[in-house]
């Protein structure tokens, strides 16, 4: 109730805002605010947001930008809260599993609906087109790919020796990296793998990925039933058990995850790239780390997932609209996407500026670990997000009975995922 | 004969309880030892990592090998501790002033006063001591946003100006004050707000002390109430600034434990002074 009395206050304001367009450019001076979780940790991703902003603010020194530094597991109660206390809110870093809630109930703004079409092609013009259908729903554009990465099997090069592998040759199907993983296991003291698939703030980015590269989905392509019950995504979790139960893999906190890796005691790792700073951070002096592309099931095509965030516009002014705009249009610029991918660890959304020397051509050429991570962006499948004012629950209940069926003691994986898809069915609008 | 063996029958079992004494003693001491060595080894080990490089972070070593103290460089570079910090100080510490002097009026007026629907309103007062902070956080935050008070220090005292814990613990310690020393004091001519503040207050200075400390200690912990109120570093407080080195890229931990170890220190610090004090607080008001 709360919920659609918020939808339809924030669809109120947004009709009235839309009887006026938005003007070509500011010519008064304006604030608008820009929720941003990177801002909420120090490190990286604050310092680059604060250079893009300061960078935006000297090129338009009309547009003062207030960065709102949030968590982004509180961004959409947060959002919420302030559209209730009348706080403006004009652009939000939206993370992509709160992208349909906030297009649905928190007033995110279609772009085709106030930007002119010439200026939104112009802009879209040299993007991956996967990379523009992680913002698309329904056929409208509600969320610009920010910063967005796909996983990767980071692994320890050196324990991959130890166990008589070779590293210039990692796993490149899930049977070859049971296989590895058995070697290491029989001849180190190292957990042979660790997948961020499960944890409480993993929710299903990255069981996207796994279940869409064997064939399945967890959800419908419009958004109205819940697949993950499918054989496909049967067979999928029923993998993920075998390497459970023959001690390959453990059903770890991601935090133990990414310090055993980083300290050298996990051999593999799949996890989204935007952790490569923390682990090299880790490795650096005590072991050798590299980077490899997700595991395909046999010889059907790998369908990495993404993590991360889209930029959505939430303003209701049109004025505040254009500023905010405009930021849209720079922080996912040639040079947006440059300090995004240099210095926080993400993708960029343009590939023609990889090998460009004015842009990330050298720092390609001196960052290797990156390059499976670029040649993922092709073979991208956008992730889904769940529908609905309850896709918190649904993704929860999804994954714990995910987890179940993984880790647990009852080996009949269909009866869970069947009894849960059920159960997540009934919680979809 | 008979007497000197009555006189030193008695000694011989003295004798042994003396020595198992001093056995259950020296026991007694090793366990002590031993269980302020495991209370104190996480403080030491926080100490530790934060001296530690970057590569170095996932070390058993006790020591390590290159102790610098960069990462109590970049903790101040990346975050605003200092100025955290002060929030933090000024915070708490004016939350503790307005706590203690609410607490002190209301717990007089329940505790000497007689009037109709007291025990009403003391039950009233005390079921708010059940509701969690979470639960009133967005009616706060409303209400903050409407008086326009979102992103200041203000904000961050404004809820906490009354405690129900506060006003029932200290009503209990009115209540159980001599009535002969504050009738005496009445038929000397002293009125309420001098019996108050006269002979009340100074006598109550230990458990007012104790509450001081507690309330100081809770509202310098406080995280969720800043976590939703401020908008940015330089008008927040330490505890979210602890949580900006922790985030799903990965947790910094050698800045994370430079700045839990200078945020950790003022509370040292009034443990270290206040030890007695602090400890007495915590057993009159149980453990919170």
């Amino acid at each position: 109730m709360k919920t659609t009395l918020l939808a339809v206050a924030v669809a109120l304001s947004a009709t009235a805002a839309l009887a006026q367009s938005m003007p070509a450019e500011v010519t008064e001076p304006v604030t608008i605010t820009f929720y941003n979780y990177n801002l909420a940790s120090a490190g990286n991703g604050a310092d680059a947001t604060r250079k893009m902003i300061a960078e935006f603010e000297a090129a338009h020194p009309n547009i003062h930008v207030e960065g709102v530094p949030v968590q982004p597991q509180d961004i959409a109660t947060r959002l919420q809260a302030d559209i209730v206390a009348g706080q403006s809110v004009d652009l939000v870093q939206m993370p992509f599993a709160a992208l349909g809630f906030a297009a649905e109930n928190l007033g995110a703004v279609a772009l085709e609906d106030i930007v002119p079409a010439e200026e939104l092609a112009g802009h879209f013009e040299g993007m991956v087109p996967n990379g523009l259908e992680l913002g698309r729903l329904n056929g409208k554009t509600y969320g610009l790919a920010y910063t967005f990465s796909t996983p990767v099997l980071f692994y320890n090069a050196d324990l991959f020796r130890k166990a008589g592998l070779d590293p210039d040759q990692p796993p490149a199907t899930w049977a070859e990296l049971k296989e590895a993983a058995l070697k290491i296991k029989a001849s180190t003291d190292a957990l042979p793998l660790a997948t961020g698939i499960y944890g409480p703030t993993a929710l299903d980015w990255l069981m996207q990925g796994v279940i869409n590269s064997n064939g399945g989905a967890v959800i419908n392509a419009d958004r109205t039933e819940m697949t993950f019950a499918s054989p496909e995504a049967i067979e999928a979790i029923a993998m993920l058990r075998d390497l459970a139960q023959e001690g390959i893999t453990e059903n770890l906190s991601i935090t133990a995850q990414m310090e055993g890796m980083a300290a050298g005691n996990t051999a593999m790792y799949l996890q989204t790239s935007a952790i490569q700073g923390y682990l090299v951070k880790g490795a650096t002096g005590n072991f050798e780390l590299r980077a490899a592309a997700m595991p395909a099931f046999g010889d059907k095509p790998v369908k990495p997932s993404n993590s991360g965030s889209a930029l959505s516009l939430h303003s209701t002014d049109p004025v505040k609209q254009r500023a905010a705009w405009e930021l849209m249009k720079y922080l996912t610029s040639e040079r947006g996407y440059t300090i995004i991918t240099s210095e926080i660890g993400y993708l960029p959304l343009r590939p023609s500026i990889v090998n460009d020397p004015e842009y990330l051509g050298e720092w390609v050429k001196a960052h290797p670990l990156v390059q499976p991570n670029l040649a993922q962006l092709e073979k991208l499948a956008p992730y889904v997000p769940l529908p609905g004012p309850n896709y918190l629950q649904i993704g929860i209940s999804m994954m714990d009975a995910m987890e179940m069926a993984t880790f647990g003691n009852d080996d009949n994986v269909a009866g869970i995922l069947t009894e849960a898809q059920e159960r997540t069915q009934r919680l979809m609008p | 004969m008979m007497t000197d063996a009555a006189t030193l029958a008695p000694v011989q079992p003295r004798r042994r309880a003396l020595a198992l004494s001093g056995w259950d003693t020296g026991v007694g001491h090793a366990l002590m030892i031993l269980v302020s060595l495991v209370c104190v080894f996480p403080i030491y080990w926080m100490i530790v990592t934060s001296l530690r490089p970057e590569n170095a972070i996932f070390s058993t070593r006790l020591w390590p090998d290159a102790a610098s103290l960069d990462n109590y460089a970049y903790a101040l570079r990346a975050v605003p501790m200092q100025r955290m910090l002060v929030n933090t100080f000024i915070v708490s510490a004016a939350v503790t002033a307005v706590q203690l002097l609410s607490g002190i009026l209301a717990g007089y007026a329940f505790a000497r006063w007689r009037f109709r629907g007291s025990a009403i309103l003391f039950g009233a007062v005390a079921l708010t001591w059940l509701v969690p902070l979470q639960v009133v956080m967005i009616p706060n935050y409303l209400l903050v946003a409407r008086l326009g008070m979102i992103d200041t220090l203000g904000a961050l005292i404004l809820p906490h100006i009354a405690s129900a814990f506060a006003i029932m613990l200290l009503a209990q310690s009115m209540r159980s004050f001599p009535t002969e020393v504050v009738e005496a004091a009445r038929m000397d001519g002293g009125n309420h707000w001098q019996i108050l503040w006269q002979v009340i207050v100074p006598n109550l200075r230990g458990t007012l002390a104790s509450l001081a400390i507690l309330i100081f200690i809770t509202t310098w912990n406080e995280y969720f109430w800043p976590l939703l109120l401020t908008r940015s570093p330089e008008n927040s407080v330490v505890q979210i600034g602890l949580q900006m080195f922790i985030s799903s890229e990965g947790t910094q931990w050698g800045p994370l434990m430079a700045a839990s170890t200078m945020a950790s220190l003022p509370i040292l610090l009034i443990y270290l002074v206040l030890q007695r004090q602090v400890i007495s607080s915590f057993m009159k008001s149980g453990l919170r």
